[in-house]
């Protein structure tokens, strides 16, 4: 009788499981296009892993709940060089063999310009990061939003600060062919101009070009009296190691976003102290949110080296997707993502403290916007110092004019 | 005045490094009659191993140093032995093959053995000299003083050693070189093992003064060929006044003309020169 009993019951509960609503899961892939070797990569490397740290957490968590089924992430990553043919390559891979919709990363403006030419016609979503040419959020492409704002935008408050802090004569070092460090200098320019200041030279550099000592020479002698410097991290070390070694007794100004471990491999603390970085407000441990401080210890913990300060772009991105997917209801239908990402409000896991427009995370022409600070190398640490004068709802009405 | 200088002083230091890979280029072209693309890299994994010795495995850069320069002279070997031998016989194009070959094995060597990141070697010389106004950041100075010592010892192993003499019997005249005796199997090894060592020597210098990474070393060995045209092919003075010169005139063209077109400027001058003296400034018209 215990026995039939026993049995009944087991029965009895084994049917109960197998009636039980389960919920299906399923794998949703996204792609990153980003640098992951090359000059760049101290860009692209950083992001690459900030989608995979912020995937992992979206699958502990429980993944993304779409439409009564749960997704769980998986990324797919490659590696464009931040080349433009490299970028193309990785995206088409990406869509027409990966069968990937939603496609994130996106360091350097050029190889995201080539990928933003085409993107519009093909079903899928871009979400770029650290690319800070101003022409990619210009061409009113529904299905592209970037979380970086525009080196422009910094440019000009980076202009006043130096202004008001009374540079009459600064010299300019900077990886000038590259649009977006050239618009930051223009912007730079015109704000300086404003105060009666002037752009004695502008003196340039490649990608790879490691010997700044003719360029710093020509500056020293010129009497500048500030030193502005823009341009990826590498270079950028080497131009503070190298005036420190020619004796260029400067305030030095710069537009670089590296972190503290990526200058101290080139230059030591000595040689970088009292350095200015006018960049937007990105991570920077003594600045961070609740939210910066878990990013910082997670990335930390799951790579073994501190994130650099633009790579919660991307980490940033990741999450406002799984918002506007949650939103959207669906992740076939990448027109109705696009729209719902529009929409978003800023999710509240990012590290970056965006300013909304109209309460939305990105503006119509599918624009985020930071504030800008002005941060200083003080005793081996970026030290945020304060905010740069920003206004983001008038840059965003003077970025729908552009075409 | 005293900008000139430094800027003089600037383009010496690195006139220096592309005398070295010159050198290199200029002896295994001179005497082999192949254009070693993968020299750059070759001069990288040099810089890369130094790295791996000093800042991986604390070992002192007075060791490590020498460590490398050994590392170079095996891998020359090795390089001479495995990759150019079996074509030494066979048409131009073949070497020539071979050695773009190796540079994209190289290159994917170093990439696979210590990463993609640039990588500084360290070291402690971090004082600057200040001579009548002209600023001489110490490592600069050793760079200078290293370079000077490596071209006159190899000057003096070719100039006065009886393998020396050897190897410049090859290059004048391989047949006449096997008629008095001189075995040129051996001098092909002995020219790859100078050439590599003196390869390693500038991505050190590379590596400490600036820096190491994936594609520095293609930009290294272009520079080479660069100087290797200017000072004449072949030709070691040669090499050792093209590389200064080229290192200068970069220097001076981004100081006093603009930097952003440093490279062209240099490159001009190069044409320039060859407009007036095809076989290059010491070398011997044909």
């Amino acid at each position: 009788m215990k026995r039939t009993i026993s049995t009944l019951a087991g029965a009895a509960v084994a049917a109960l499981i197998a009636a039980q609503p389960v919920l299906a899961e399923e794998t949703l892939a996204i792609g990153v296009s980003d640098a992951l070797t090359g000059g760049a990569a101290v860009y692209g490397l950083p992001q690459a892993n900030a989608v995979k740290l912020a995937a992992s957490e979206i699958n502990a968590a429980g993944g993304i709940s779409v439409g009564g089924e749960t997704y769980m992430l998986e990324v797919i990553a490659y590696d464009d060089k931040g080349n433009p043919t490299e970028a193309t390559n990785a995206v088409r891979k990406l869509i027409d063999r990966d069968g990937v919709k939603y496609i994130l990363g996106f360091c350097c403006s050029g190889a995201t310009g080539a990928v933003a030419s085409f993107i519009e016609y093909e079903d899928a979503v871009m979400l770029v990061g650290n690319a800070a040419e101003r022409s990619i959020t210009t061409r009113e492409i529904p299905n592209l939003t970037r979380t970086r704002p525009p080196a422009d935008y910094t440019g000009a408050a980076a202009g006043a600060f130096v202004a008001a802090k009374g540079h009459k004569r600064v010299a300019v070092l900077g990886a000038l062919d590259v649009g977006f460090y050239a618009s930051y200098v223009d912007a730079f320019e015109k704000e300086l101009n404003k105060a009666g200041g002037e752009i004695v030279t502008r003196e340039a550099f490649a990608l790879k070009d490691r010997d700044m000592t003719p360029q710093l020479t020509k500056i020293r002698g010129l009497e500048a009296d500030a030193l502005l410097v823009v341009g990826y991290v590498e270079p950028a070390a080497f131009i503070y190691r190298q005036s420190v070694e020619l004796g260029l007794d400067l305030p030095r100004y710069g537009f670089t976003s590296g972190s503290e471990e990526q200058f101290l491999r080139v230059a030591t603390s000595e040689q970088m102290e009292g350095v200015w970085d006018l960049r937007p407000t990105e991570l920077t441990l003594l600045s961070a949110t609740e939210n910066g401080i878990a990013y910082h210890e997670n990335y930390a913990a799951a790579y073994g080296i501190s994130p650099s300060p633009s790579s919660p772009y991307a980490y940033d991105q990741t999450y406002a997707l799984k918002d506007a997917l949650e939103a959207a209801g669906t992740v076939e239908d990448t027109a109705a993502v696009a729209r719902a990402l529009r929409e978003l409000a800023v999710p509240d896991e990012v590290v970056m403290q965006y300013l909304p427009i109209d309460g939305k995370m990105f503006d119509r022409n599918g624009q985020a916007y930071t504030s800008n600070g002005a941060f200083q190398w003080r005793d081996g640490n970026w030290t945020f110092v304060q905010d740069l004068p920003s206004d983001p709802v008038a840059y965003s009405e003077f970025l729908s004019t552009l075409d | 005045m005293i900008e000139i200088l430094q800027q003089i002083v600037n383009g010496i230091a690195i006139g220096g490094v592309y005398v070295l890979i010159a050198l290199g280029l200029t002896t295994v072209f001179g005497i082999l009659g192949i254009a070693h693309f993968a020299h750059g890299s070759v001069s990288m994994f040099g810089g890369y191993l130094t790295f791996f010795l000093v800042a991986g495995q604390g070992i002192p850069l007075v060791i490590a140093i020498p460590v490398a320069l050994t590392a170079g002279v095996v891998l020359g070997m090795a390089i001479e032995l495995l990759a150019y031998r079996p074509v030494r016989k066979a048409s131009h194009i073949n070497a020539f093959i071979v050695a773009l070959g190796l540079t994209m094995m190289v290159e994917g060597l170093n990439l696979e053995f210590f990463g993609h990141e640039q990588v500084v070697i360290p070291t402690s010389f971090d004082r600057v000299f200040n001579i009548g106004g002209v600023t001489l950041p110490e490592l600069r100075l050793y760079v200078i003083l290293a370079a000077a010592l490596l071209i006159a010892a190899m000057t003096i192993f070719v100039e006065r050693t009886k393998t020396g003499q050897a190897i410049r019997a090859v290059a004048e005249n391989r047949d006449a070189a096997i008629l008095m005796g001189v075995n040129v199997r051996t001098i092909p090894l002995v020219v790859f093992a100078m050439s590599t060592a003196l390869g390693v020597a500038a991505g050190i210098m590379v590596g400490a003064l600036f820096a190491i990474a994936p594609g520095i070393g293609e930009g290294l060995v272009i520079k080479g060929f660069a100087v290797l045209i200017l000072g004449g092919l072949g030709s070691i003075p040669g090499a050792i006044v093209g590389g200064i010169v080229l290192g200068i005139t970069e220097s001076l063209a981004a100081g006093f003309v603009s930097s952003a077109y440093k490279d062209v400027i240099a490159f001009l001058v190069m044409i320039f020169v060859l407009l007036f003296r095809p076989q290059g400034l010491l070398g011997k018209a044909s």
